[in-house]
């Protein structure tokens, strides 16, 4: 570039940089217009007005054109009467400071609602314009850099282990430019050495079992002496054993797609600063909400909204962060901070922020490309979630994201954001508890009169629903962020409290995903659920009493009950959430459509698979009569691998079988006994990442604010009355004959 | 001339030991003759002479110095005291104590010679037949010394209770006397039955009787503020102008009319102007002669000493005019505007000073304290005592002032901090409701059982109904109880105390909006303003030939002083056409109003034929009745609940169309008719420079009529909107509400005062308010995706 040039260019950055400033400024001069009228002492009826008139613009706006600039604009009037709301409720409803009986609580109620409102604020910041999916690299990659792929492992399944390790090494690259880790921290030399006998023996076999099958498989066997530092420690040990210039990780249970690191590598030479390149985890079966509440196949699931639009927020402000799994890291990056971080529990996030202090960059890829499972238990689910508040906790404590030097301003929100949503549990259990102390205690711990609720609260209430749904819309239905937060308040509060009290205690815990459910039972950490249950319920009993017995502040009394009314609902979902449904299938089938070879008795019919999951498939075949199959007959499937073109046998055993229009379905289950068997698998069920996105697609709809509300009232119901069910039969100790959750699951 | 000066300064200023209800404390020049005004802030003491210092004793009294005044006074002592004086003892138009429990508390003036006086106290009342009389009780009290505490029992006939008052207990100056009633129901304990009592007092028959010969005699101009009541509880100048013909004549009958009216200060103010004497005299009756010694000498048999030297302001006993005439006079004009000042000096307010307090002490104790920004009251300060009760429904109220500019009722809110308590015998259910001028503005229900004792409970009062000027605000705690409930026959009075309110409760007003508004008739009644802040001498317009006119213009002149609290410089020779832009009060006939004042103020010239003569309302009136009929079956069924619940919308709202505009048109042209007697009308100047305010009524005479009804103290609050008309013959005041208005700037530019008139302004026109917080958002909305799409990544 010549001298010339230069100048130019700098002309040109100086240019940008004085629109920037000059766009920030217009911005600054908005916010402080709106912040003046907002906090000017306006009448209620003038309030009343104004919250009518922005809730039906932000209506008409929904309904006429609810993205791009129209989106912003209908957040800003949301955000107007949010703010409108925060403001009559620092200076007109707390309690007056001498009655420290309705003070102390109000106060706490207060703190509550403002960190809500801080928390809508920051997302609002993170998700105001989460950066469109990127366009596939899989076909530009000129340079194919060397690879290291770690799966570290703790006491996984060796069959669940080959599944995954078979899909990575199936993954569609160079098999020179890249290397497969197992990095087994359930077969250490700590282990195998292990002062309880049958411990020291399961480690042995583990090591030995896992050793053949990654040697089978053409992956590489890692153990290390001591389990330091948890998954971290394995990882760096994986690190300091390798030498690739990127390393991908994928959690035991998470396989990958072919096109993984096609779709991911590329990313790396366009930015020499990139440190990280993540993608979505999608779990291929329910968690316990969605598989208890059976809304799986019909909505989003939890984490879509994080992996749908969260991180592609924070993506815009380069705040992308490492998820445990799925992502693909550069090694010199990591040489930078000695590896992987392990002062918390969550090393992930924590190694993340270090290297975005540090300037580092992060991407990430809105595409499916790796597929898992995740904990089917409440129990495991709680397990997990309790992990990675405690580990956000941590990072909050001893990193501090907020004051990080080298954080970038929107970086720094980014992560109070991350970090700070895992306090959620307490203003949940203070919003589970304020009614009850005006109804049980008649403390009047919120000043307002019922005009005034009407005005403000219910207009804040609403105006805050609508607002999730233009953030989330498609991503999450109205209401099931508040039931999950609920559900894990129950168990969360304790633990985060924990943490903050001994913030170094926590261990890393593997969280249990390969669970299954056989009999319909109630969770065994359920019970307080159905204590709140009861509480809540007298809650509505005193409302009609008071409502009845003092119709002199009925009003109060029924706004009161009426958010009473709306915990005991959420409260009634989340017995349906404890109440296990006792399964058939496992995971969940993926539908595919792939020809194939279908052997009985030694002879072979033409078929089609048409599903297939992670144990079992599906196969439709042409030719045979029923006499032919038996259950529990061997047979076995023939056909043709992505991967590399050549055909092989997959033994299974048939477990059902019927017959329908275009033949006879076969329900069967793997039966793998070499490696070339998980390798067909992991070919059926991981090689196509579309489908999974299509999967995803389907279940991707924006049912609006009135109809997901009805739609989560008649859930709530049913769910109650499914949790009393359950309960009762607890109960009364029998064990149930015919569980509700296996007679409406056996479909095809 | 000097010495005779010196001798009217002493005269006129001698027993102002008394301070004056004006507060003008500190606030006089220190060349003022009135060095003894710095002696007693405080209520006077028994003793006024040992108060006063020497220098002004001299003149006090029958010592020699003062026979000027008192040697011809002689033969007519004789004659008054062959009937002894009265002094009617009640300001009011009526006085009725009603409910459970009632207390008015007011001043009255007395002079030396009538605090000296051996008296005795008479009160006549009637009662309500169901007041029982074994529980009920009335209590009259003296400067805090109890003079009588009788059971109430005069419920077939009107009773009369005559009881000596003890020595030393009245002194000069201002005597507060207070009189409170506790009465209960015979049979009934119901909330409902606390309405049916009531006890009445005859305000004719109702007074002090001074034994003393000279009790009735003013002997110096300063005695004119014991001028009292009569028997209506009105208080009359006649001002004796024999020169009232003379154009010059006019500005000093104002001035000299707005100077008396503060001096005495009474509510009920009337002056009647005349070139001779009336016939009127007696209690609450002052006459006043006014003009040159040579025109004075028309209606008085002897002009005072020094007339016809200089200045002269002095009280004698005329032969012709009768005792106690207050003669203004000098050798000319010049000279009787000085002796007019010198009594204008003693009651004036300079411009500039802040007013602390509205005299309200001569019908309510104690002065009404000005709040002119935030602020607070402990209970104690503002007049409220504790007060403990064991009835079914209990009252008691204080006063607040806000300023002219006070600009906050469609959205401030004042709070009360209550300190009080309820005994365990109190059910929930009972209530604790704040009234700000009879209009409820809040309501505190009781929720707890078994008693509690509230402290600093916060209240939150709408200032929805607060008005410039004297604002009362009521507490009232209605009390239910299980042995209420029960009633049991010959019990209505037992039981213990029920409820108490503390002194130390608090009352205390936020920062408020303050700008004024043009037209706004409320700013006048309450505050004089604008014309009581002109730095020029005010524009009347008037018929100076008629005397009805110039006595109405004198009153209203001297009403509108009083609510500013200083003397308002009118220049009566101004022409209409020569007002230009100026403030400007127009005060005539109908038929004399020029039109373009008439347009201006949204008055209507030509149907003035039919107005003011009296016409039965027969026509049924189609919405009264039907309204009627909706209240009727209001609450039955469930169209009853539907429209219950839209009574609680408007009630909690209080959301009205008027909340929809945008641009208010200007209100069509009103047009006078009926029998109300005085149109009283206020828009801004053409250019709108200033105020006009137009006061005009069919006739002359009921120009008069209808301004001595308006300027009654029960009428002159009821002035508001932009247009007010008084009908005298019902004492009924209807306004018309302002609908289009001007700002008229009053503080200096201050960022917080503008963001709450912006708030205010917005609080009254809701659907402005949304607009602009649409429009802004908007705006933010647009600036964020500016935002968004110039920082981070963008794909």
């Amino acid at each position: 570039m010549t001298r010339g040039g230069h100048v130019m260019a700098d002309a040109d950055c100086r240019g940008t940089w004085m629109r920037k400033f000059l766009i920030i400024l217009q911005w600054a001069l908005a916010s402080a217009c709106v912040l003046t009228m907002v906090s000017l002492p306006i009448s209620l009826e003038t309030q009343l007005v104004a919250s009518m008139s922005v809730l039906v613009a932000m209506m008409i706006l929904k309904l006429v054109r609810p993205d791009g600039i129209w989106r912003l604009v209908a957040l800003a009037f949301g955000t107007a009467i949010v703010m409108r709301y925060v403001y009559w409720r620092t200076t007109s409803t707390l309690p007056p400071i001498n009655q420290l009986e309705n003070f102390i609580p109000g106060i706490l109620l207060y703190l509550a609602e403002l960190y809500s409102v801080m928390m809508l604020a920051l997302s609002l910041f993170v998700v105001a314009l989460p950066l469109p999916s990127r366009p596939s690299r899989a076909n530009l990659n000129d340079r194919l850099p060397t690879v290291d792929v770690f799966i570290p492992t703790y006491n996984e399944d060796p069959e669940l282990l080959a599944n995954t390790m078979a899909a990575a090494r199936g993954m569609d690259y160079p098999p020179d430019r890249f290397t497969v880790w197992l990095l087994d921290d359930g077969g250490t030399l700590q282990k195998r050495n292990s002062e309880r006998m049958v411990d020291a023996n399961n480690a042995e076999r583990r090591n030995e079992q896992l050793q053949k099958l990654a040697a089978d498989l053409g992956v590489n066997y890692l153990t290390r002496d001591r389990n330091e530092h948890a998954k971290a420690g394995n990882l760096n040990n994986g690190l300091s054993q390798s030498s690739g210039e990127l390393i991908a990780v994928f959690d035991a249970d998470h396989a990958p797609a072919r096109d993984f690191l096609k779709e991911t590598v590329g990313y790396f030479d366009e930015d020499p600063r990139l440190f990280l390149v993540q993608t979505p985890h999608f779990f291929l079966n329910p968690d316990p909400v969605e598989r208890n509440l059976r809304t799986f196949e019909q909505m989003p699931s939890e984490n879509e909204m994080f992996y749908g639009i969260i991180q592609r927020g924070l993506d815009k402000w380069n705040a992308s962060f490492f998820c445990g799994s799925a992502a693909v890291l550069r090694r010199s990056a990591l040489v930078e901070t000695n590896g992987f971080s392990g002062v918390s529990i969550t090393e992930d996030c924590e190694t993340a922020i270090e290297l975005h202090a540090r300037g580092w960059h992060s991407v990430y890829v809105d595409k499916p490309l790796i597929a898992g499972l995740q904990p089917a238990t409440f129990a495991s689910f709680i397990g997990q979630r309790s992990r990675w508040a405690q580990g956000m906790m941590q990072i909050l404590r001893f990193r501090f994201p907020p004051l990080k030097r080298g954080l970038s301003i929107p970086q720094r929100l980014c992560y109070m954001s991350s970090t700070l949503f895992w306090l959620f549990p307490f203003p949940r259990a203070i919003f589970l508890v304020a009614p009850l102390f005006y109804l049980f205690f008649d403390l009047q711990i919120f000043t307002a009169s019922g005009g005034e609720f009407m005005a403000y609260t219910l207009s804040y209430m609403i105006v805050n629903l609508m607002m999730q749904n233009y953030l989330y819309g498609a991503f999450r239905w109205p209401w099931i962020s508040e039931l999950y937060e609920y559900v894990q308040t129950v168990h969360l509060l304790p633990a985060v409290i924990s943490v903050i009290l001994n913030p170094r205690k926590p261990t890393f815990k593997v969280t249990a995903k390969d669970e299954s459910i056989s009999t319909s039972r109630l969770s065994e950490i359920g019970k307080p659920f159905f204590v709140i249950f009861g509480v809540l319920l007298i809650g509505v009993a005193m409302t009609a009493y008071k409502v009845y017995a003092e119709p002199y502040k009925a009003d109060v009394t029924l706004v009161v009950g009426g958010w009473n009314l709306l915990n005991l609902i959420m409260a009634g979902c989340a017995l349906g959430v404890v109440s296990e449904r006792g399964e058939r299938a496992a995971t969940r089938r993926v539908k595919v459509s792939r020809r194939c070879d279908f052997e009985i008795n030694g002879k072979w019919h033409k078929g089609t698979i048409e599903n297939v999951s992670a144990f079992g498939a599906r196969v439709t075949v042409l030719g045979p009569e029923l006499e032919d199959l038996a259950r529990d007959a061997k047979a076995g499937i023939r056909f043709k691998m992505f991967a590399d073109g050549t055909e092989a046998v997959l033994p299974v055993t048939i477990r059902n079988f019927e017959r329908t229009a275009d033949g006879i379905a076969v329900g069967c289950l793997y039966q793998p006994s070499e490696a070339v068997h998980h390798r067909l698998v992991a070919d059926l069920i991981f090689a196509n990442s579309k489908q999974w996105e299509q999967f995803q697609l389907s279940r991707r709809g924006n049912p609006g604010l009135l109809r997901g509300t009805a739609w989560f009232l008649r859930m709530a119901i049913y769910q109650t009355y499914r949790g009393l069910v359950y309960f009762w039969r607890d109960l009364s100790g029998r064990k149930p004959t015919a569980p509700l959750g296996q007679l409406a699951e056996k479909r095809p | 001339m000097r010495s005779a000066l010196l001798l009217l300064l002493l005269l006129s200023a001698s027993p102002t030991a008394a301070q004056t209800p004006f507060d003008m404390s500190g606030e006089r020049p220190a060349a003022s003759p009135a060095p003894q005004s710095m002696t007693s802030p405080s209520v006077p003491s028994a003793t006024p002479p040992a108060a006063t210092p020497p220098v002004s004793a001299a003149p006090l009294g029958a010592t020699p110095p003062a026979t000027s005044n008192s040697a011809p006074v002689e033969p007519e002592v004789q004659q008054a005291a062959t009937e002894p004086s009265k002094r009617y003892l009640v300001p009011f138009t009526e006085l009725v104590l009603a409910g459970e429990y009632a207390q008015r508390s007011w001043s009255v003036f007395l002079t030396p010679e009538q605090a000296a006086s051996a008296s005795e106290i008479h009160l006549g009342y009637q009662n309500a037949i169901v007041v029982a009389p074994e529980a009920s009780r009335m209590t009259v009290s003296i400067n805090g010394t109890t003079i009588f505490d009788e059971p109430i029992a005069a419920a077939d006939n009107a009773a009369d209770i005559v009881t000596a008052v003890p020595p030393r207990v009245l002194h000069a100056g201002l005597n507060d006397i207070v009189i409170s009633a506790v009465q209960r129901h015979r049979t009934d304990c119901s909330i409902q039955s606390t309405y049916e009592l009531w006890t009445q007092i005859d305000l004719a028959r109702t007074f002090l009787v001074f034994d003393a010969p000279d009790a009735s005699h003013w002997k110096r101009v300063e005695d004119l503020r014991a001028v009292g009541v009569d028997e209506s509880g009105a208080t009359t100048f006649n001002l004796i102008v024999p020169s009232m013909a003379q154009t010059v004549s006019t500005s000093p009958t104002i001035r000299l009319g707005e100077a008396l009216a503060l001096m005495a200060n009474m509510p009920n103010q009337a002056f009647e102007v005349s070139e001779d004497d009336l016939p009127e005299a007696g209690p609450g009756v002052a006459k006043v002669v006014l003009g040159p010694a040579a025109d004075v000498a028309k209606v008085l048999s002897a002009v005072p000493q020094g007339a016809e030297a200089g200045p002269v302001a002095t009280v004698v006993d005329d032969p012709k005019l009768g005792p106690s005439t207050l003669v203004i006079s000098g050798p000319n004009w010049q000279a009787v505007d000085m002796a007019i000042d010198d009594i204008a000096r003693q009651v004036d307010r300079p411009a500039g000073s802040l007013r602390t307090s509205l005299g309200t002490r001569n019908w309510r104790t104690p002065d009404v304290p000005m709040l002119l920004g935030a602020g607070s009251f402990k209970f104690s300060d503002l007049g409220v005592n504790t007060l403990e009760f064991s009835g079914r429904r209990v009252r008691t109220d204080f006063a607040v002032g806000v300023p002219s500019d006070f600009y906050a009722g469609a959205y401030g809110q004042a709070k009360i901090l209550l300190d009080a308590a309820y005994s365990q015998e109190v059910l929930p259910g009972s209530h604790i409701d704040i009234y700000v001028n009879d209009n409820i503005a809040a309501t505190v229900p009781i929720t707890t059982v078994g008693g509690e004792i509230l402290r600093h409970l916060p209240i939150k009062v709408t200032m929805r109904h607060f008005r410039p000027g004297d604002n009362t605000v009521a507490i009232e705690a209605v009390l239910l109880t299980q042995a209420d409930t029960v009633c049991a026959p010959g019990a209505p009075s037992s039981g213990g105390q029920r409820f108490a309110v503390f002194d130390t409760s608090e009352f205390v007003m936020p920062d408020f909006a303050r700008v004024a508004r043009t037209p706004d008739l409320a700013a006048i009644s309450g505050t004089g303003f604008p014309y009581g802040r002109v730095d020029y001498a005010l524009p009347l317009i008037m018929d100076r030939a008629q005397s009805e006119t110039v006595s109405a213009g004198v009153t209203l002149l001297a009403r509108m002083s009083v609510a500013a609290g200083r003397l308002i410089a009118v220049d009566a020779s101004t022409a209409a056409s020569a007002v230009a832009d100026r403030n400007a009060i127009f005060l005539s006939a109908l038929s004399q109003v020029p039109p373009t004042v008439l347009a201006q103020v949204g008055v209507s010239g030509n149907s003035s034929s039919g107005w003011g003569e009296a016409v039965a309302s027969i026509k049924p009136n189609t919405e009264t009745t039907f309204d009627e009929w909706r209240q009727k079956l209001s609450g039955s069924g469930w169209r009853g609940q539907i429209s219950s619940f839209e009574d609680w919308m408007t009630r909690t709202f209080n959301i009205s169309m008027d909340s929809f505009r945008i641009f208010p048109g200007r209100p069509a042209e009103y047009t006078p008719q009926g029998s109300a007697s005085l149109l009283v009308a206020q828009e801004t100047s053409p250019s709108a420079g200033g105020t006009w305010t137009l006061v005009t009524a069919p006739s002359a005479s009921a120009l008069r009529e209808g301004v001595r009804t308006l300027t009654q103290q029960r009428m002159w609050r009821q002035l508001g909107g932009h247009l007010t008309t008084v009908d005298s013959g019902d004492d009924k005041v209807v306004t018309l509400p302002v609908t289009h208005f001007s700002f008229v700037e009053t503080q200096p530019f201050s960022l917080s005062n503008y963001r709450l008139i912006v708030a205010n302004w917005l609080s009254a026109n809701a659907l402005s308010y949304a607009v602009v917080l649409t429009v802004l958002s908007i705006l933010l909305g647009l600036a964020t995706a500016g935002l968004l799409g110039s920082l981070g990544r963008h794909r």
